[in-house]
């Protein structure tokens, strides 16, 4: 061992003695010109379309990316599969092939061996995709398509308006045109894609002890900060104070109202008004030690009681945000378009907040909104009725 | 050409056996009988109408034959009157604009509205001028002054929808006066979301299926599905006749018992062959009390479900057994005194409700009279004692006879519309919020007493409206002049207003009282797609173009692009796209919600082939999620339960809408009740049979298979007639306080002594703009009285109303009706 090591350090350190040094600098150069251009045609192949698609679990992927307009198009520009999915510097580059033998060994274990095995893994892989298009800003796209570069008069009128905004964000490409180059994959029960803006800005939140948040999608509750036990649901746009973070959960207080015809599941932002904050399981709400009821008054317009509740609760962290605007914005976008279909959809202060979900019950069949949108955009209609807001009459 | 016809016969012929098969998709034959025929002058085309889905041939660049699309087995007769409405003498062939008008412009005399005198001008003209009232008005006045119309049952197609086009078009230059409810089921969409906390009127019913199945009594109470599931929002697809005809065999085996309660022997219940419950007009809440009070008292009711489910019983309990202020108890013989129905026959019938798994299907008619609202709160009432709210085949439904309401939603997204709203961010060119104390919305019912009594404060639904005196109205594929009632007062109130536009494809009443009439085309003359299927959302229909616009007509889209183009907006009106892109833009957006339960082809596909059909959805039963959970599937009620005593409406103290349902005599009724001396018969005004409103009263073809003498038929018992010397086929004059027109009578054995019909829809046709000018045709809106429902709804009322009926005598003035205006030469 020790004669190997001593063999090896003459090797290295000693000067060459019988070959002269030009011959060791020539020789050594061409070497390096060959694996560097070794090196650099293996970077060509594997970016080339063929080496992508040589598993052929990606040609579903190259066949989608040929209907779409990055394909083909009157300019005859192509953006080819490493034009997107391979960053361009060269250290960026080199994280990415290396991460990339992870790809390798999913070929090679057959992960997504099958369409059905990559329509199951779609999802999944995208959102690797777009979480890296996030990170860097959609760089790859801005190669090619730059705010800088360009003019907005010459847009549609609707895109100016969502471009304008985009640029002066300097928002990610990638935030909307999800599904550009590829089918998109199912969210669940196809959930309307303005939710994923909604849940990214949650993600980001870092939340201060004390302060307001409002939920952006419909979330289970916890009684504990494991999250191993459910409570029930908290409704989408609900306001919760935050108490404390620990690890992956948040505590979260609500204060409520709840009728007390029933067993209090159904909690409510205020007083007579069925503006549902979240939902709790039966045993939940009849629990004295968890629950606290502080007042208890009789609502004129139906002559139930109402009690004002509130209690504590463990949720996700990353799920709500500070302000409720964005999540108003996203309703009225939905309810504006939905709701003119067929007629000038009423001024939101035209009903108080206990007529609008007879209507609005009334009428959604006619949309396609998802229960989730549904929920948002009632809210958004009750919150914003002739109970909060001068009526327009 | 005789063989081809033949042959294109015969594969239609093998495409509808094909369909016999379970599966939705059609078979290949007709997608090569579309292809074949698609180039050359002769082909055959496919579209949708509110009247199904059909195969037009179109020769020599004219429409020769309509037939019915091979999916709709039940079509209607209907589709045989497109050919007569696309090429009727009352189409609006140029721009006019009426006489003294274009002399005078706003300052022109409005006496002379309705004398039909109109110049030709041309398209740059007509929108100039339409666009410098926009102008004037708003500068002038502001937006209080500015009315658009409420739309109703435009056109179909989800891209030309003519009330988006104007909506967005008026709202791009300025704010405008609107309006809320509509003239179908004003009073029913304000009282149920208090009780049942839905509007109901448009909601999806328990499917057929399970009624079928399920249901032992079946109440149909003033509905009368078999007339009026011809027609539909959208494409309709009439799959509900289907069960409708599964029920008649039911009937006839004696499995079901199903019986009408109407005044009438409806066309529904003359198809079933069912039992028919004759109930004077207008007294159908005291029946219902009748029946409650028999439930109570024989202790038939569900306390269980009135405990669990209801709030207020207690508190209508008092009215019900007449321990309260009135001291009347509503009693079996309580109610047979007003309704005419035998006291024990009411008992048998509460029995009979309380007995088995029964459903009540209710019509819209009983809650389009004074006091509206009342029938279908009693008859939630009258459901929740009976305790079968939400249970398979059991409970109430207000929608069943509506656009195929109870065959199952197929889940998928139809395809959206023309945005009616301005993009985002954009405001219009004049921004002016100022309505001067004026009300910004008012209920649509009242845009008559608006212009008479300006500034007037009425009660609307809990709120206060300060009615405003608009100045300018523009009406665009909405015939006011047909739905609004009291045509003689409008007529009065009209002449208050400085300038009328209309857009229309034929020369509608509301053209003839019109200063600018602009011609549209019809949805015959453009490329469209539809829902086929309002809630059945079967599938994505094509409405290719069958001609081009005929004489100097244009699509909706084409004239508010004009009409934006004089104040620089047309690019944003239109986003830059034309009539083939919108298309494409609407059915891609469409393809891309469905793309994950509804493949659809790409939009060229679609296109060519001419339709996407979905498969059939789920069985479902309406309530059935409150009944399993009420507190976590609480209704929309204020308190969450069914309110038989609603505490907000208390709170608002209406005498006329109290809280909780109540029986009020009538401000007139027939058979004893208020007038009936003067005006022995009630007049109702139904949906009519061969018409949609008053869509294809102008095709010619379609009107002569019903028309007597060229009148629209008054429908008499042959009593009435016999007493009055009235023969089938007579004309007559139909009268009263308020007007009088004539029809020609048709007696039938379906009406009982004591009630008279005009279908609504006829088309208005004065013998000149005089107040109180006889109506040459038959417009029973000439008839019926001009008041709100409540205080609550403000719905219009024209089923309370009576009439006297004579022979009529001497020379008939001829139909001013249609034929469209006479043109006259400026002076």
């Amino acid at each position: 061992m020790k004669k190997l090591w001593h063999a090896l350090v003459s090797l290295f350190c000693r000067p060459a003695a019988k070959i002269g040094l030009g011959i060791l600098v020539t020789v050594g150069f061409i070497a390096g010109v060959l694996s560097w251009q070794g090196f650099t045609s293996v970077m060509g192949v594997t970016n080339s379309e063929e080496f992508c698609v040589g598993c052929h679990t990606m040609q579903a992927n190259l066949h989608e990316l040929k209907d779409t307009v990055h394909w083909s198009n009157r300019s005859g520009v192509r953006a080819k599969c490493a034009d997107c999915h391979v960053p361009h510097d060269f250290t960026d580059k080199m994280a990415r092939k290396m991460k990339a033998s992870v790809e390798v060994w999913s070929h090679i274990t057959g992960e997504i061996s099958t369409p059905e095995k990559f329509e199951e893994n779609r999802l999944r892989l995208a959102q690797n995709e777009w979480a890296r298009f996030r990170a860097n800003g959609s760089k790859e796209c801005r190669s090619c398509h730059d705010y800088k570069s360009m003019d907005f008069e010459k847009m549609r009128e609707t895109s100016r308006e969502a471009m304008r905004g985009a640029a002066q964000r300097n928002q990610s490409c990638l935030d909307c045109h999800k599904g550009i180059a590829h089918h998109k994959p199912a969210t669940g029960n196809s959930r309307n894609p303005a939710f994923d803006g909604l849940m990214q800005a949650a993600s980001s939140v870092s939340a201060k002890e004390g302060a307001v948040y409002y939920n952006v999608f419909p979330r289970t509750l916890y009684l504990d900060e494991a999250l191993s036990q459910t409570a029930g649901k908290l409704e989408i746009a609900a306001a919760v104070k935050v108490l404390q973070e620990k690890g992956d959960a948040q505590q979260v207080e609500i204060s409520a109202w709840r009728k007390s015809k029933g067993f209090g599941r159904v909690w409510y932002g205020h007083f007579g008004k069925n503006i549902t904050q979240a939902t709790l399981e039966k045993n939940v709400a009849q629990d004295a030690q968890r629950i606290k009821v502080t007042e208890s008054r009789e609502d004129p317009n139906t002559g139930l009681v109402w009690q004002k509740t509130s209690g504590v609760f463990w949720i996700k962290k990353g799920e709500v945000v500070e302000k409720i605007d964005p999540l108003w914005s996203v309703a009225r976008d939905s309810y504006k378009s939905s709701c003119s279909v067929c007629h000038k959809q009423p001024d939101e202060a035209h009903f108080d907040a206990n007529t609008w979900p007879g209507l609005f019950g009334g009428m959604v069949g006619f949309t396609s909104m998802d229960k989730d949108t549904q929920a948002l955009v009632l809210k958004y209609l009750q919150s914003n009725s002739s109970d909060f807001k001068q009526a327009g009459h | 050409m005789h063989s081809r016809r033949e042959f294109l016969k015969c594969l239609s012929l093998t495409s509808v056996a094909a369909l016999v098969s379970p599966s939705l998709l059609l078979p290949r034959t007709s997608e090569a009988q579309a292809s074949s025929t698609a180039q050359g002058t002769d082909a055959w085309r496919i579209s949708g109408s509110h009247w199904g889905a059909i195969r037009a041939r179109v020769a020599g660049g004219k429409i020769v034959e309509v037939k019915p699309f091979e999916y709709d087995k039940y079509p209607t007769e209907m589709i045989q009157g497109i050919i007569g409405l696309v090429y009727s003498s009352s189409r609006i062939r140029y721009p006019m604009v009426r006489l003294d008008w274009l002399k005078k412009r706003h300052l022109s005399d409005t006496s002379q509205r309705g004398d039909n005198r109109f110049v030709r001008v041309t398209w740059d003209q007509a929108l100039d001028m339409f666009y410098e009232e926009l102008e004037r008005v708003q500068r002038d006045h502001g937006p209080w002054a500015m009315h658009t119309g409420l739309v109703g049952w435009r056109q179909t197609g989800q891209f030309h929808s003519c009330g988006n086009h104007m909506l967005r078009a008026v709202n791009m230059h300025g704010h405008t006066l609107s309006t809320a409810g509509d003239y179908s089921t004003g009073a029913g969409q304000v009282i149920l979301p208090y009780v049942l906390g839905s509007t109901e009127v448009y909601s999806q019913g328990t499917s057929w299926e399970i009624i079928l199945k399920e249901t032992q009594t079946l109440v149909f109470w003033g509905s009368d599905p078999i007339k009026n599931l011809q027609v539909g929002w959208n494409c309709e697809t009439h799959e509900a006749y289907a069960y409708l005809e599964q029920l008649k065999h039911k009937v006839a085996k004696k499995e079901i018992r199903v019986i009408s309660i109407d005044p009438v022997s409806s066309k529904t219940q003359n198809y079933l062959n069912c039992e028919k419950q004759y109930v004077n007009p207008l007294t159908d809440v005291a029946l219902m009390l009748g029946l409650a009070h028999t439930l109570y008292s024989e202790k038939l009711h569900d306390q269980k479900f009135l405990d669990n489910y209801t709030l207020g019983f207690e508190k209508f309990l008092p009215y019900l057994l007449g321990t309260g202020a009135d001291k009347t108890p509503k009693s079996a013989e309580w109610a047979a005194r007003i309704t005419g129905i035998d006291a024990k026959r009411i008992k048998e019938l509460a029995r009979l409700l309380a007995k088995g798994r029964t459903q009540l299907i209710f019509g819209w008619a009983m809650q389009r009279q004074q006091h509206g609202e009342q029938p279908f709160w009693m008859g939630a009432v009258l459901a929740a004692m009976l305790g079968q709210i939400g249970l398979p085949g059991g409970g109430i439904s207000y929608a069943h006879h509506y656009s195929s309401i109870g065959v199952p939603s197929s889940g998928a997204a139809m395809p959206g519309a023309f945005p009616l709203n301005l993009d985002p961010g954009k405001k219009p060119k004049y921004q002016s919020v100022d309505y001067r104390g004026y009300s910004q919305t008012i209920p649509c019912a009242r845009a008559i007493d608006a212009l008479l009594e300006p500034g007037k404060v009425i009660d609307y639904n809990g709120q206060k409206v300060k009615l405003p005196p608009y100045k300018m109205a523009i009406y665009c594929g909405c015939n006011q002049w047909h739905r609004q009632q009291d045509k003689n007062r409008m007529k009065q109130a009209f002449r208050q207003l400085e300038t009328v536009v209309a857009v229309d494809f034929t020369w509608t009443a509301t053209c003839r009282f019109a200063d600018i009439v602009l011609p549209a085309c019809t949805q015959f003359e453009r490329n469209d797609i539809d829902a086929y299927g309002s809630y059945s959302g079967r599938g994505v229909i094509a409405m290719q173009k069958l001609v081009d616009p005929l004489f100097n007509s244009k699509t909706d889209f084409e004239i508010f692009k004009g009409l934006t183009r004089r104040f620089g907006r047309d690019k944003e009106y239109s986003r830059g796209m034309d009539e083939m892109q919108w298309l494409e833009f609407l059915y891609e957006n469409c393809r891309k919600e469905n793309s994950k339960k509804f493949p659809m082809p790409p939009f060229r596909e679609f296109w060519k082939k001419g339709y996407v059909l979905f498969p059939a959805g789920k069985p479902w039963v309406r309530h059935a999620d409150f009944r399993a959970d009420a507190e976590l599937n609480a209704l929309g009620t204020p308190s969450g339960f069914i309110e038989i005593f609603s505490r907000k409406i208390a709170n608002f103290n209406y005498p006329d809408c109290p809280g909780h349902p109540v029986w009020m005599e009538k401000s007139e009724r027939s058979h004893g009740g208020p007038k009936s001396q003067r005006y022995p018969l009630w007049l109702q005004s139904a949906h009519p049979d061969k018409r949609l409103h008053s869509q294809l009263c102008d095709s010619e073809i379609l009107r002569a298979s019903y028309a007597i003498q060229g009148r629209e038929p008054l429908f008499m018992s042959p009593q009435d007639a016999r007493q009055r010397g009235i023969r089938h086929g007579d004309l007559v004059r139909v009268f009263n306080d308020r007007g009088q027109v004539i029809a020609g009578a048709h007696v039938s054995a379906d009406y009982p002594p004591g009630v008279v019909r005009l279908q609504e829809g006829a088309w208005y046709a004065p013998t000149g703009p005089k107040v109180g000018a006889l109506d040459t045709y038959g417009d029973p809106n000439v008839l019926t009285q001009d008041i709100g429902s409540s205080r609550l709804a403000q719905a219009v009322s024209p089923n309370t109303c009576v009439v006297q009926v004579e022979k009529f005598r001497g020379t008939a003035p001829a139909v001013t009706a249609f034929g469209g205006p006479q043109e006259v030469l400026p002076r």
